[in-house]
């Protein structure tokens, strides 16, 4: 039992790993593949679709102004694009990365390197442009021409920059946000707009950069979220024997219903990993926090405070194990809008979050109020938790078949109740019958059955010889005495 | 680091986290306030964990959102991540609880150390409807709070008394704060830093033409 790989989900953990088994995570939004692998594999499709993206280049142009027109950058990527996918695929190693400082000294803008954006855009990115442009539309024209501009200046200037530290990567989104923030308020391109348009131009802004340089700025080599990403997972891993009641999680697992928003709730937290900006990462987590409150909601029927719910989640996080779990909180710090991210719903989930794996990471058996030795027994894996009954699913299998058990047991007590009550009704109808002969008896015994002549008419005349024979013979008149 | 630094909108963004011993009344002090309703069945939110609430004082706009922190002794090495950037915190103690009473004191020192004087802060002495029950000595409690810069409030979300004073009462401590802070703020915040230039600025600009919104 301890053995088998648990998830307590159905999602496999090969199924997240890339499809090539390169061992890289594989992503959904890539096929299964890994974003090296699918790369390589989709090659060809992408060769295809450069030319797409230089007729959607020409339209951020147009909307530019002749400033910056399709000049020869796109015949020039593609040229270059095969030697720097070979580079891709040199080891992500520090000592590459001063190589390329130092060569970047000389002002030789030749050289290639592998962190720039500067080559094929995904498909998110894509989609993103799109969506960016199609928001564009919506804006009058200075203002899309204002957002277009100070869009792009940051994207080249991030992309050009490959030496930045990701610390310096995050002031520099950071101080975007700020100063844009404040532009729109100030400057004459935006006058008129309401709050909210200011903040959802600011979200779209986010959404697009962000994405384009997701491959730049989401667990970058120059710093260690990776092998924070292997300790946490390890960790988790380690720990699959916390129950829920260990927690306090207040968990009704005996309902199905509760059953299914728990594998929702696991889900939303996996795909925060698939989602390409801040945003729709943070959304992940805001759906599998509303999912904890509808499991909340089911086994307490009151409103649920931070008591409940912290645990739940930390319990969610266990079981799920989401994949590159330090990185994508990190993204999102980094990343994201500080004014979303500070106030509101999302940000009041985002912290929950980080209040959880903070939990996590520095879990002992006093966190699960429990003696250390039995904590070490746990953790060396020589004893299985005994809490493990029916409350508390260990596998989905299991799971089922304890609920399959259940299932059974009624049924046979429900089937015994029917032997007994046909047995019963057996007997019933015996009795009746034996009581109803008996009655018959009774009454035959205590009423002889007599059946009587059936009439005769009655022929008063008739003379019956026998019988006056027998008649004394009628009396005569006498005169006793005078 | 609210949005209401941006303090032309008129409008400010405060953050308020909620800190004290389980059992206490936070829970219910928060669901009175916002909902006007105790150990109620139909209260309509599925959750009160995050709560908000709108105000406007003196023409201002204010938005409190209410954060509720998990109590439970097995969290409390979470609550710096809880109070991060937060611009009040409301700790709150049960009167017939010494034990609650000295937890509030032990947030307060650790909100002292990680914010100073950042952060405004109220103390609640909670359930005052069981007066003949108490513990903590009023005394005892209003002079601490005078001693640590908080301000102390007598609460009972049973009775609905003094809640809703305590977050009006916070509410303008914080305006304040955050009126001061945007004269020093916008210039200090991340000027301590390299400076980053993010924003590609025009070729010289007319002066925004007096006229507003003519162009719309
Ligand atoms: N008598 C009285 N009981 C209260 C008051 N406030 C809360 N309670 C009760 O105290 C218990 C704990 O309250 P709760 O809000 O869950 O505390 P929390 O753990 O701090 O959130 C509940 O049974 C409440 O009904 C109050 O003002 N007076
Ligand atoms: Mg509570």
């Amino acid at each position: 039992m301890t053995s088998k790989k648990k998830k307590g989900f159905h999602v496999d953990e090969s199924e997240l790993l890339c499809k090539n088994g390169c061992g890289y995570y594989g992503n959904p939004g890539w096929q299964g593949f890994c974003s090296k692998c699918y790369r390589e594999v989709y090659q060809k499709a992408k060769d295809a679709q450069l030319e797409s993206d230089s007729l959607r280049k020409q339209r951020l142009a147009a909307l530019q102004g002749p400033a910056v027109t399709a000049n020869g950058e796109t015949t020039l990527k593609f040229n270059k694009f095969e030697e720097k996918r070979k580079q891709h695929q040199a080891p992500k190693a520090k000592t590459v990365k001063t190589l390329f400082k130092k060569g970047s000294a000389s002002p030789n803008k030749e050289v290639p390197h592998p962190w720039t954006g500067k080559r094929q855009p995904s498909i998110e990115s894509e989609k993103a442009a799109s969506d960016f442009i199609e928001f564009l539309n919506t804006l009058r024209k200075p203002a899309a021409q204002d957002i277009t501009k100070q869009c792009k200046a940051l994207i080249d200037r991030l992309q050009d920059q490959y030496e930045l530290s990701v610390e310096e990567q995050s002031d520099i989104v950071q101080d975007f946000y700020q100063n844009m923030g404040e532009r729109l308020q100030t400057h004459s391109a935006f006058k008129g707009a309401s709050a909210e348009q200011y903040e959802t131009m600011m979200e779209h802004m986010e959404k697009y950069m962000i994405t384009r340089l997701y491959k730049i700025l989401f667990c970058p080599p120059t710093c260690d979220d990776e092998q924070k990403d292997l300790a946490i997972q390890n960790r988790i891993r380690r720990l699959h024997w916390i129950s829920a009641e260990m927690l306090d999680a207040d968990i009704d697992s005996t309902k199905p219903s509760v059953i299914d928003y728990i594998e929702k709730a696991q889900t939303d937290i996996i795909e925060m990993n698939s989602g390409r900006s801040p945003i729709d990462k943070l959304l992940c987590i805001v759906r599998c926090s509303k999912n904890i409150f509808q499991v909340l909601n089911i086994s307490r029927g009151q409103p649920a405070s931070a008591d409940d719910f912290l645990p739940v989640l930390i319990y969610i996080v266990l079981k799920a194990n989401p994949p590159q779990l330090h990185s994508n909180i990190q993204y999102i710090t980094r990343f994201a809008n500080p004014n979303k991210l500070n106030q509101g719903e999302v940000g009041y989930y985002f912290t929950n979050l980080c209040c959880a794996v903070t939990f996590i990471e520095n879990l002992d058996a006093q966190s699960l109020s429990m003696s250390q030795e039995e904590y070490d027994s746990y953790m060396s894996g020589e004893v299985i938790p005994a809490g493990t009954k029916f409350g508390e699913p260990i596998c989905e299998g299991l799971r089922l078949m304890y609920a399959n058990l259940a299932t059974l047991d009624e049924l046979r007590i429900r089937q015994d109740r029917l032997r007994e009550n046909a047995l019963s009704l057996q007997q019933e109808i015996k009795d009746f019958r034996d009581s109803v002969v008996k009655t018959v008896q009774d009454v035959l015994t205590t009423k002889p059955f007599i059946i009587q002549q059936p009439r005769m008419p009655a022929n008063l005349d008739e003379e019956n010889a026998a019988e006056s024979s027998l008649l004394p013979p009628p009396l005569k008149p006498e005169v006793v005495a005078k | 680091m609210a949005a209401g630094g941006t303090g032309s909108a008129k409008s400010f963004n405060f953050k308020v986290v909620l800190l004290g011993e389980g059992a206490v009344g936070k829970t219910s002090v928060v669901l009175r306030y916002v909902e006007n309703k105790f150990n109620e069945k139909h209260i309509s939110t599925l959750q009160a964990s995050f709560l908000t609430k709108k105000l406007n004082i003196g023409g201002k706009r204010v938005n409190l959102a209410i954060w509720d922190t998990a109590g439970q002794e097995r969290f409390h090495a979470l609550g710096p991540i809880y109070y991060r950037d937060s611009n009040g915190a409301i700790l709150v103690y049960d009167i017939t609880d010494e034990d609650s009473f000295q937890k509030v004191k032990n947030w307060v020192k650790e909100l002292r150390k990680m914010l100073g004087n950042d952060i405004a802060l109220c103390i609640a002495g909670n359930k005052i409807d069981l007066e003949k029950e108490r513990h903590v000595p009023v005394a005892d409690a209003e002079s601490y709070a005078a001693s640590v810069g908080a301000k102390h409030f007598h609460t009972t979300a049973k009775l609905n008394k003094g809640i809703e004073e305590m977050f009006l009462d916070l509410s303008k401590r914080m305006i304040e704060r955050q009126s001061e802070d945007t004269h020093k703020s916008t210039t200090t915040s991340r000027s301590n830093r390299t400076k980053t230039v993010t924003i590609v600025d025009d070729e010289p600009e007319q002066p925004s033409g007096g006229g507003c919104c003519g162009s719309s």
